[in-house]
């Protein structure tokens, strides 16, 4: 296991995407010591930054490498990672495992934006709060999120799944607007409260409302009441109103929103009649 | 008395290219054809300039050398790690291109007034592409014009009299007379429910109910102009007819019209507050327009939203191609913000919020924007040219922006000029030296030099080379 402390508290945006386990993996300290790191605009070396500490005790088959310490402004991290783990003690930057392949992100704090955006493998928990773009593609692209799984217990900004294509998103707190905006398919879930606007453009895919959302778009229709949802082989329990959508875009996504926590979507069950 | 015609105005997006202006002894005295936020800029750009290269010393703005305040302001952006460049909007596309490679050269951010108006609709046109076209062909075609979420008539106050429903196109008559006349009966209308309101002791200052029944005009051949707004604005009071929403609803009436024009039922009575049977009668007037444009402000961009409402307008245009001719052209603000992406797609290949600081261009709005950058503290050096972010930003922004070392390149006192560090005196492009820019459209037009600029002032270009060629001289001295 490798163990990363910063040396002070960053104020310049840091470009760390050599922070993997892939790039670590069967290097001498010393190399990884070398590895390059764009700080702003100064080029420095990993352990200019950062107090980099060996322990080969635990070491298991799976590279873990660990950040202890306040590493907000580092973007990148566990960029493109196939395998390993990354554990995370404390807040992390913006596009952490973005495009990544497979592995594990822990983050014991909370994480920016474009978290795990177009991740296609992996998984990656975050216990605090994450920002907008979750699972998302980049601008002006159409390829999200394909496959893998991010878990989320505090909560998330806007657009969580914007063009995403597979794979599973679990929020445990309250989300933004544009849950799953222009999804294609995969699941998001979200526990708590949503601020409207869900599933808007959305092609095909899956989404779980638990809590309230203040109305839903017009180009949404009513389908059915549903007593439950199966969300990854797991059993959510409802009863929840089934919407199908969005017709803007001739889609077939289903949206389903918690019938108890919605009492002023009420004025729908006239069309189930 | 020499009159100097053709004159282009650096004022709003319209950009207007007849201007007049008489010029007596290097001094402006009137100004014929443009509209009073024009004509106020034409005749009183001399006042409040900043006349003198200043320096901060020991708290205080004071007067020094322009050789002293370059070095300075070249000595704070080497010594940056991630330094702003802002503004952009209201200079010259010359002045811009020497800006980008001040940018690329000290490895900082440069970011152009996009980033706090049109940055959304760039961000969508990028997502979904757009349908638009030059204003010459809506003057002489277009017979459906909407103006949602702006106010032509008091931002761009040329707009509808030069391109769209008061001009004399070719294939499309002006409307004007009928506005007139139009007026005319909404004043007697007025005067009428006051008099009945005093007769029976009602309020008289209360706001009148707005009808939601599409006048007769609409279903009529002719020119016709809908506008979209939250509140009845003057635009409103001159248009054929005017759709009121909520606020921030935006989103899910576009949506709406897209479901009608696809002859699809809604589940709902009511979109953003407007009966769905209002909604099905626009639609079809809508689909039975021979050219209709959609003209958006700022009430779509910067609302609840944002890329999302310009994400959903795009398509609606996008669908109602399917059954008529239709396009959508954002109305941009600044003279030359058309230009400033312009400029910067060709030099970078990314319209704004560009990052230089590994050397080469990245771009990534809500991470490279200059807004997000400032309430994340992570800049250390500014300069602004010819813009005011601390009178225009969040004040969490505009206080990072000053926490650092600032440098200014602004013809006029303002609060940001007041906060710098290093100030230096501009000419005002296209009154004092010439350049280019481009109008809301894309179409280049140049700007003209009408009378001579005060002998302490240089133009941006010049400023901006100056500090450039400082940057190199000390850079290849330090290594």
């Amino acid at each position: 296991m490798i163990t990363l402390y910063p040396k002070r508290l960053f104020k310049a945006p840091l470009d760390a995407q050599c922070i993997t386990p892939d790039i670590f993996a069967e290097k001498p300290v010393s190399k990884i010591a070398e590895l390059q790191i764009w700080e702003g605009n100064q080029k420095r070396t990993l352990d200019q930054l950062f107090k980099i500490e060996y322990n080969a005790k635990n070491q298991s088959e799976e590279m873990t490498i660990r950040i202890l310490g306040d590493v907000r402004k580092a973007r990148r991290i566990g960029a493109k990672m196939s395998t390993g783990k990354i554990i995370i003690d404390g807040d992390t930057g913006m596009h952490l495992g973005e495009e990544m392949q497979g592995g594990t992100i822990v983050v014991a704090g909370s994480a920016g934006s474009w978290t795990g955006c177009m991740m296609k493998k992996g998984i990656i928990q975050i216990k605090g709060d994450a920002g907008d773009y979750i699972g998302a593609a980049y601008r002006g692209s159409t390829r999200g999120m394909n496959g893998g799984e991010i878990v989320i217990q505090g909560n998330a900004g806007n657009e969580v799944g914007c063009f995403m294509r597979n794979g599973l998103i679990r929020i445990d707190g309250n989300v933004g607007q544009f849950v799953g905006i222009h999804m294609r398919n995969g699941t998001i879930i979200v526990q708590g409260n949503s601020e409207g606007r869900t599933g808007a453009q959305m092609s095909g895919g899956k989404i779980v409302v638990c809590g309230h959302t203040p109305s839903i778009l017009p180009t949404f229709t009513v389908d059915s009441i549903k007593s439950k949802v199966k969300v990854n082989g797991e059993i959510v329990k409802g009863p929840f109103y089934k919407f199908v959508g969005d017709l803007a875009e001739d889609g077939n996504g289903k949206l389903f929103v918690s019938q108890i926590q919605n009492p002023h979507l009420k004025f729908y069950e006239k069309y189930l009649e | 008395m020499p009159v100097v015609s053709h004159v282009t105005c650096p004022v709003c997006g319209s950009f207007c290219d007849d201007i007049e202006v008489i010029v007596k002894n290097n001094v402006i005295t009137d100004v014929r054809n443009a509209c009073a936020v024009g004509a106020a800029k034409f005749l009183d750009y001399a006042n409040h300039r900043n006349a003198k290269p200043l320096v901060r010393k020991n708290g205080e703005l004071v007067e020094a050398s322009w050789d002293e305040a370059v070095r300075k302001s070249a000595e704070i952006l080497i010594d940056a790690t991630y330094p702003l460049l802002y503004g952009w909007s209201s200079t010259s596309c010359e002045a811009i291109r020497v800006g980008l490679e001040l940018a690329e050269e000290v490895g900082g951010v440069i970011d152009n007034t996009s980033t706090i108006c049109h940055g959304p609709s760039i961000l969508s046109i990028q997502d979904v592409g757009i349908a638009s076209c030059t204003l010459g062909q809506l003057r002489h075609r277009a017979d459906l014009i909407f103006y949602w979420g702006c106010n032509p008539w008091s931002a761009h106050p040329r707009h509808v009299e030069r391109y769209t429903t008061f001009s004399n196109g070719r294939f499309q008559k002006s409307t004007w007379r009928a506005h007139v006349s139009r007026l005319g009966g909404i004043l007697s209308k007025k005067r009428l429910r006051r008099a009945i309101n005093l007769v029976l002791g009602r309020d008289v200052f209360a706001t009148p109910e707005i009808s939601r029944e599409l006048p007769y005009n609409m279903f009529q051949k002719k020119r016709k102009m809908v506008v979209v707004d939250v509140r009845k604005t003057h635009s409103a009071e001159a248009a054929d007819y005017f759709l009121q929403v909520e606020p921030n609803k935006d989103y899910e009436l576009l949506q709406a019209f897209r479901m009608l024009i696809a002859d699809e039922e809604l589940d709902v009575d009511h979109v953003a507050g407007v009966p769905v049977e209002t909604l099905n009668e626009i639609a079809d007037v809508m689909i039975g327009c021979k050219l209709g444009v959609i003209f958006f402000g700022l009430g779509l961009t910067m609302t609840e939203g944002k890329i999302r409402n310009i994400d959903a307008a795009i398509s609606l245009v996008r669908d109602l191609n399917q059954r008529t001719k239709f396009l959508i052209m954002p109305m941009r603000g600044h003279f030359n913000v058309a230009g400033a992406n312009v400029v910067f797609t060709w030099q970078t290949g990314y319209p704004f919020a560009v990052d230089f600081s590994q050397g080469y261009p990245q771009y990534n709005p809500g991470e490279t924007s200059v807004i997000d950058i400032l309430c994340r503290e992570e800049a250390d050096a500014g300069l602004v040219i010819a813009s005011d972010p601390v009178a225009h930003f969040p004040k969490k922004a505009a206080q990072n922006l000053v926490k650092n070392p600032l440098i200014v390149i602004d013809p006029q006192t303002t609060p940001t000029s007041l906060m710098a560090d290093v100030v230096f005196p501009s000419t005002f492009v296209g009154i004092e030296t010439e350049g280019t820019a481009y109008r809301m459209d894309h179409v280049p037009l140049p700007l003209k030099k009408i009378v001579e600029p005060p002998s302490n002032c240089l133009s941006d270009v010049e400023i901006l080379q100056r500090i450039l060629h400082e940057v190199r001289r000390i850079r290849s001295k330090r290594k």
